[in-house]
C-alpha cells in the first residue's frame, strides 16, 4: 500500500517537474486569502439582511427581541406543525434554558441521539429517530449575506438534529451574524485553534430548505433534508 | 445502453433527432445561464474572485505532492484510512473487499463524478452488493439504467412522463404527474435505504489539506445523509480536487454555487474530518479517503495540466451552443461538454472516436468566458485537434479537403477562382440564408448543422472598390 503512494507521488513529481513552474506561476498571480464577504457593503442591520436573504430562499426568519419572545415563538412553530416528537442537541450545548420545559408543556417529547457503533442497533436508532417531525439545533454563525446556518459538530451536537425530519429549528443569538463567509471561516478557525477538528469530525453550511430541481427544471423542497426551515435569533 | 459502442457521429444525430431532448435541454441551460448571470451581477468582483480561485487551485496542483501527503497524514491522524489508488482497478478493488471484510449488504451513494468514472457501481453490483444512487436525479437514472447527461443535473433528458412510469413500475406509485408527489415518493423509497445501509459512498468538491477534511457540497440533503447514517463512509476523490488550507473554501465554494446553479452557496456544504470521535452522538465509524489517479498524474505533467483546475460547476456545459443541442450523452464519457471535451481524451482514452470530442466546439470562447477559474477551454481544444492531425487520426475526406485547402492558400488565382464558385455554389443552394444540404461528400457538414452561404462579393473585390472610390473622392 505505502508501495502505491510512493508509486504515485513519484509519477506527480515526475509530471511537475515540468510544469510546476507554470503552475506556480499561475498560483502567484492574485492573493488567495478569500474576501470576508463579496456583496457590496451597504447600511441595513445583519440580522435583517440574513431574515431577507433567508426568505428569499422559501424558509422563515423569527428576529426576537428577547429570549422570552424566542421560546414563544418556538413553542408557536413547533405547535403549528403539531410536532410530538423532536430530535435536538443536548441541552448544555444548545444553551437555551426553558426548552425543556416548553416542550413539555405543548406535549413534545424531545429525544437526543445517540447511535450505537454496531450494525444492528445503529439501524434500529435510526428508525427510532426516523419518525420525529422536528429537529432543533443551536449554530455557530450566521452568514447574512447568503443566508447560511454554520454548525460545528462534537460532543452533544448530532448530525442528524439539522438533517431528519422535515421541520428543522436553528436557534441563534443577534451576536452570531456575520456578514460573509470568508469572515465566518476566519471567526471558526480562531475560535477554535489550532485545530478547528480536534474534537469533531464535521463542520456543515446550511442554506435554505433541501432542495432539487432534478426533474424537469422544476424546484421541489423537502427531497431528502428538511422542507421548512426556521431560524429564530434573538437578542 | 453502451453508448460509447456507438459513433460520435451517430451519438449526435441521436441526440439531434430526439425531440424531447432538445426542449428539456434548452430549458436547462436557458435557466442555468439566467440564474448564473443574475447571481454574477449582485457580486462586488466577481472577476477578482475568479482569480483568486485559479490561483488557489494553481497553487495546490503546483505542490499536489506535498498537498496530498499533508491532506493525508492529517486524515489518518484523525483515525481515517486513506488508498492511494493508481487506477480504477486498484480502487474498486479496495472497496468492493472492505465491503466484504465488513459484512455490508447495502451502499447508499450521493453523487460522485470519480465513482462513475471508475465504473464502480458495476464492480459492487457484480460483488453482489445492493448499490442504490440517492441524489434524486441519479437515482431516476439508475432506475431507468442509463447515465448521467449533466454534472449538475444529471437527468435532464427525460420529461416527467418518462419519469412517472419508472416510478409507477419501480416504486409502485400510483398514475400522476405531479412532481412533488415523485418527489415524496422518492423520499420514502430512498429513506428506507438510508435507515438500513451498512456503507456510504460519496464523491469529493474539495480536499482541504491543513484541516485534513473532505468537502461534499449539494442541495438535497442525501450525501449528508450518505456521510452521516451508515457505520463506513468512503469519499472518492480524483487527486487533482484539493485545496490547501480551510480560509480557501472562502472563495473556492462561493465561485461554485454561483457557477453551477446560481446560488450563493449550495444548500449543504459538509466539511469532514475522518470518523466521528468517541463522544460525538452520531456520524460514521469508519472513513476511507480513495485518492484516485487513473490518468491524473500523467496530465499533470502534460500539454493539458491546466484542465485539472476545473472544479465541476458545469457552468462551460451551459454556456456552450454545441453542448447545448447535443447533451450529455453524445460525448460519450462521464465528462462531457467542452472540459468534457478535454478531460475525457485524456482520463477514457479507451473510449471510442474519443479524439474526435475537440471537433465538437464553435471555438466561440463562451466556456472560457463562464469558467469560474478561467481555463483556456478553447485553446486546449485547438491543441487536441492539432494532436489528433498529427496522430494521423483524420478521415480521408478531412484530409483532402484540407490538402485542397492548403493548394488553394498558396495560389492567389486558385484562391479567387474557388471563391467565386463556392459563392456561386452556396447562393444557388441557400434557402432563407441558410444551406440545409450540400451535395456528398459536404453532406457530412450540413447533416448535422446548416452552412453559412459565402458572400455575394469577396472581401477583395470590396477592398479593390473601396480603394477606387477613395482614390475618386481624393480627386
Amino acid at each position: 500500500m505505502s508501495d502505491a503512494r510512493e508509486a504515485m507521488l513519484g509519477r506527480i513529481r515526475q509530471g511537475l517537474a515540468r510544469n510546476r513552474e507554470f503552475l506556480a506561476h499561475e498560483a502567484l498571480a492574485a492573493p488567495h486569502a478569500p474576501p470576508p464577504f463579496v456583496h457590496p457593503e451597504h447600511d441595513a442591520d445583519l440580522a435583517d439582511l440574513f431574515a431577507t436573504e433567508l426568505r428569499k430562499l422559501a424558509a422563515h426568519a423569527h428576529l426576537c427581541a428577547d429570549h422570552d419572545a424566542a421560546r414563544a415563538t418556538l413553542r408557536d412553530i413547533l405547535g403549528a406543525a403539531g410536532v410530538h416528537l423532536a430530535l435536538t442537541w443536548a441541552l448544555p450545548a444548545l444553551a437555551f434554558p426553558g426548552l425543556d420545559d416548553d416542550l413539555a408543556a405543548i406535549g413534545v417529547e424531545r429525544r437526543d441521539v445517540a447511535i450505537a457503533p454496531t450494525a444492528a442497533e445503529r439501524a434500529a436508532e435510526l428508525r427510532a429517530l426516523e419518525p420525529a417531525a422536528a429537529c432543533i439545533s443551536g449554530v455557530d454563525a450566521l452568514i447574512a449575506e447568503s443566508a447560511t446556518i454554520v454548525v460545528l459538530g462534537g460532543a452533544g451536537r448530532p448530525r442528524l438534529a439539522s438533517l431528519l425530519a422535515p421541520l428543522y429549528i436553528a436557534i441563534a443569538r443577534r451576536d452570531q451574524v456575520v456578514r460573509g463567509l470568508g469572515q465566518a471561516i476566519a471567526q471558526l478557525q480562531q475560535r477554535a485553534a489550532p485545530d478547528l477538528f480536534a474534537e469533531r469530525s464535521s463542520l456543515t453550511f446550511i442554506t435554505g430548505p433541501s432542495r432539487t430541481a432534478d426533474i424537469e427544471m422544476t424546484l421541489a423542497l423537502g427531497v431528502h433534508g428538511p422542507r421548512d426551515v426556521h431560524v429564530i435569533i434573538y437578542g | 445502453m453502451a453508448t460509447q459502442s456507438i459513433a460520435f457521429h451517430d451519438r449526435v444525430d441521436r441526440a439531434l433527432d430526439n425531440r424531447s431532448l432538445q426542449t428539456a435541454l434548452g430549458r436547462a441551460t436557458d435557466r442555468f445561464v439566467t440564474n448564473r448571470a443574475n447571481a454574477l451581477a449582485l457580486v462586488d468582483d466577481f472577476d477578482d474572485l475568479r482569480a483568486r480561485g485559479r490561483a488557489i487551485r494553481a497553487s495546490a496542483l503546483a505542490q499536489l505532492d506535498d498537498v496530498l501527503v499533508r491532506l493525508s497524514e492529517r486524515i489518518e491522524a484523525r483515525g481515517g484510512q486513506v488508498f492511494w489508488a493508481a487506477d480504477g482497478n486498484a480502487a474498486r478493488r479496495y472497496i468492493v473487499d472492505l465491503a466484504r471484510t465488513r459484512a455490508v449488504r447495502t451502499i447508499v451513494k450521493s453523487k460522485s463524478m470519480a465513482s462513475e468514472e471508475i465504473h464502480l457501481n458495476d464492480a459492487l453490483e457484480a460483488a453482489a452488493f445492493t448499490v442504490v444512487e440517492t441524489d434524486l436525479g441519479e437515482y431516476i437514472i439508475q432506475l431507468a439504467g442509463e447515465t448521467p447527461s449533466h454534472i449538475i443535473a444529471p437527468c435532464i433528458h427525460k420529461t416527467r412522463e418518462e419519469i412517472s412510469t419508472l416510478f409507477q413500475d419501480h416504486l409502485g406509485m400510483p398514475a400522476t404527474d405531479d412532481i412533488p408527489t415523485m418527489t415524496r415518493t422518492a423520499r420514502g423509497a430512498l429513506r428506507q435505504q438510508f435507515l438500513q445501509a451498512d456503507m456510504g459512498i460519496s464523491g469529493v468538491n474539495f480536499g482541504v489539506a491543513d484541516a485534513g477534511a473532505v468537502v461534499v457540497v449539494e442541495n438535497e440533503g442525501n450525501a449528508r445523509l450518505t456521510t452521516t447514517a451508515p457505520r463506513i463512509h468512503v469519499a472518492v476523490m480524483g487527486i487533482e480536487r484539493v485545496c490547501e488550507r480551510l480560509e480557501d473554501l472562502g472563495v473556492l465554494l462561493q465561485l461554485l454555487a454561483r457557477s453551477a446553479t446560481g446560488q450563493k452557496l449550495s444548500v449543504y456544504t459538509s466539511i469532514l474530518s475522518g470518523p466521528r470521535r468517541a463522544d460525538e452522538p452520531d456520524g460514521p465509524d469508519e472513513f476511507h479517503l480513495i485518492l484516485l489517479d487513473n490518468g491524473r498524474s500523467q496530465i499533470i505533467g502534460g500539454d493539458y495540466a491546466e484542465a485539472l483546475l476545473c472544479i465541476r460547476c458545469g457552468a462551460c456545459l451551459n454556456a456552450c451552443p454545441v453542448y447545448q443541442s447535443i447533451g450529455g450523452h453524445a460525448y460519450g464519457g462521464v465528462y462531457s461538454g467542452p472540459i468534457g471535451a478535454i478531460l475525457t481524451p485524456l482520463l477514457q482514452p479507451e473510449l471510442r472516436d474519443v479524439h474526435k470530442l475537440p471537433q465538437a466546439s464553435s471555438l466561440c470562447g463562451a466556456c472560457q468566458s463562464a469558467c469560474p477559474v478561467k481555463i483556456a477551454i478553447p485553446d486546449m481544444l485547438l491543441r487536441l485537434r492539432a494532436d489528433a492531425v498529427a496522430a494521423g487520426r483524420t478521415d480521408a475526406i478531412e484530409r483532402i479537403a484540407m490538402a485542397g485547402w492548403s493548394q488553394a492558400m498558396r495560389s492567389p488565382t486558385l484562391y479567387r477562382v474557388g471563391g467565386k464558385l463556392a459563392s456561386l455554389g452556396t447562393r444557388l443552394l441557400a434557402r432563407e440564408g441558410r444551406i440545409g444540404w450540400l451535395p456528398p461528400p459536404l453532406d457530412q457538414w450540413t447533416h448535422q448543422r446548416d452552412f453559412p452561404p459565402f458572400a455575394p462579393r469577396s472581401f477583395t473585390e470590396l477592398w479593390a472598390e473601396r480603394q477606387r472610390r477613395a482614390a475618386g473622392d481624393g480627386r
